[in-house]
C-alpha cells in the first residue's frame, strides 16, 4: 500500500480502475436494457 | 429511472447530473465550458444525437450570463471585437442547426455528432500536447537568454497575417490593441458558430485559440470576449433547437443542477489546486472520452449488434467523467491536508496551492 500513497502514477492507476468499475457496474445495472439511437 | 418524453428514452438522473457536474467542475480550471464533452457522453449514454445537441446547446447560456458579468468586472471582455464577431456567430450557428436538422431529417444526427466529436475530441489533445511542447521550449529557450518570461507566450504568427489583410471596414479594437478587417472576425464568428450550432458546444475550445491566434488578442481578452459570444450562440442556438424540437427540458434541468453544483465546487477547488495540473490531467482524459465516442460509433455503424462495443462506450466516457472528478476533490482533500501539516504524498504539494 506504501508505494500507492508515494506513487503518483500508481494514484492515478488506481483512481482511475474505480472510476472504470463504478461506471461498468452503472451500465449493467441500469444502461443496458435503456439504449437505443 | 427517469422517462424522458421528448428524448424517448428512459435514463438514470444521475447521469445528467455527473455530466453536469463534471462540466461545471472541470470548467473552473480551463477557461472553456467543456460542453465538447457532453453532446457525445449523451449519446453515448443513449440520447439521440439532436436531443444531445439540443440539450448541450440550452443549458450553456445561462453559464455564459454568469461567467461574462464576471469576466466584465476583471475587464477582459472588448466590446468592439465582441460586437463585431457576433453577427458572423448568429448567421454560423443558423447554419449549424439547419446541418444538424437536416442530418436528423435522414435519420443520422447520432453518427454525424459522434464522428465530429471524435474528430474535434482528438484534435484538441493534439493541440493541447503540441502546445505545451512548444511553450516549454519557448520558455526554456528565453530562459537560456537570461530574459524573463512575461505573462503572455506566443509561438505562432498567423495573426500578423490576419491583421494585414487589407479589406475594409478596418475595426480597431482598443481593449485588445488589434487592429484587423471586420471580415476577418466575421469569418473567425462564421466558423466558430457553425460548430456551435450543429455540436451545441459554446465553441469556446476553438474560439478562444481563434482569438488569439487568428485575431491576435491576448488569452485573457480571448476568454473574456469569446463568453460574450457565448451568451449570444447559446441564448440563439438555444431558441433555434427549441423551435426545431431538439430539447429535452426535463434533461436540461437535471444538467443545469449539476453543473450548478460542479461550478459552485469548481471555483473554490481553483483556489486549493493549481491549473496546470488538471489541464494535464484532461489533455488524457481526453483520449478516454474520444475512444468512448468512437466505440459507440462503431456500435451503431454495425447495426447495434455487439454489446460488448456499447459497454466500453458508456465505461470509457462515465469513466472518465467520474475519474476527473474524483481526481480534482480529492485534490483538494490533500490541499487541506497540507494545510493542516497532516501527512500528505511526497508528489501532491506541487499541485496544490498552500491554503491560508
Amino acid at each position: 500500500m506504501k508505494w500507492l500513497w508515494e506513487s503518483m502514477f500508481g494514484y492515478w492507476m488506481v483512481l482511475l480502475l474505480i472510476s472504470l468499475g463504478a461506471a461498468a457496474l452503472v451500465y449493467v445495472l441500469w444502461l443496458h436494457e435503456n439504449m437505443h439511437i | 429511472m427517469f422517462d424522458f418524453a421528448i428524448g424517448g428514452m428512459q435514463a438514470p438522473i444521475f447521469l445528467l447530473m455527473i455530466t453536469g457536474f463534471t462540466v461545471g467542475i472541470v470548467g473552473g480550471f480551463v477557461g472553456v465550458g467543456g460542453g465538447y464533452m457532453v453532446t457525445p457522453a449523451l449519446i453515448v449514454f443513449g440520447f439521440p444525437g439532436y436531443i444531445a445537441s439540443g440539450t448541450d446547446a440550452t443549458h450553456i447560456a445561462g453559464k455564459g450570463v454568469i461567467a461574462s458579468i464576471r469576466h466584465r468586472q476583471l475587464g477582459n471582455i472588448d466590446w468592439t471585437l465582441a460586437l463585431t464577431m457576433v453577427g458572423g456567430t448568429m448567421l454560423g450557428v443558423e447554419l449549424g442547426v439547419r446541418l444538424l436538422n437536416y442530418t436528423k431529417s435522414i435519420g443520422l444526427s447520432g453518427p454525424a455528432l459522434l464522428t465530429g466529436s471524435v474528430l474535434i475530441m482528438f484534435g484538441l489533445f493534439l493541440y493541447t500536447q503540441i502546445e505545451t511542447h512548444r511553450a516549454h521550449k519557448k520558455i526554456h529557450e528565453i530562459s537560456e537568454q537570461g530574459e524573463t518570461v512575461g505573462r503572455e507566450l506566443k509561438t505562432s504568427k498567423v495573426h500578423i497575417w490576419f491583421q494585414s489583410i487589407p479589406i475594409l471596414p478596418i475595426v480597431k479594437c482598443t481593449h485588445a490593441r488589434v487592429v484587423i478587417s471586420m471580415w476577418a472576425i466575421v469569418l473567425v464568428g462564421v466558423a466558430t458558430g457553425v460548430l456551435a450550432g450543429f455540436f451545441g458546444v459554446g465553441g469556446g475550445f476553438i474560439r478562444v485559440p481563434a482569438l488569439v491566434y487568428v485575431i491576435g488578442a491576448t488569452t485573457h481578452i480571448g476568454v473574456g470576449t469569446d463568453l460574450v459570444e457565448i451568451v449570444v450562440s447559446g441564448a440563439y442556438g438555444a431558441m433555434r433547437q427549441t423551435m426545431s424540437g431538439n430539447v429535452d427540458m426535463m434533461a436540461v434541468l437535471f444538467m443545469i443542477l449539476g453543473a450548478m453544483i460542479g461550478a459552485q465546487f469548481g471555483s473554490i477547488a481553483t483556489s486549493f489546486v493549481r491549473g496546470p495540473a488538471i489541464r494535464y490531467i484532461l489533455s488524457y482524459s481526453l483520449i478516454l472520452a474520444t475512444t468512448g465516442a468512437l466505440l459507440r460509433l462503431i456500435y451503431v455503424l454495425t447495426g447495434q449488434k455487439i454489446e460488448f462495443l456499447a459497454f466500453f462506450a458508456v465505461v470509457f466516457t462515465l469513466g472518465e467523467m467520474l475519474f476527473l472528478c474524483l481526481f480534482i476533490v480529492s485534490l483538494v482533500i490533500f490541499s487541506v491536508r497540507h494545510t493542516h501539516g497532516k501527512p500528505v504524498p511526497k508528489w501532491v504539494p506541487p499541485l496544490v496551492v498552500a491554503a491560508t
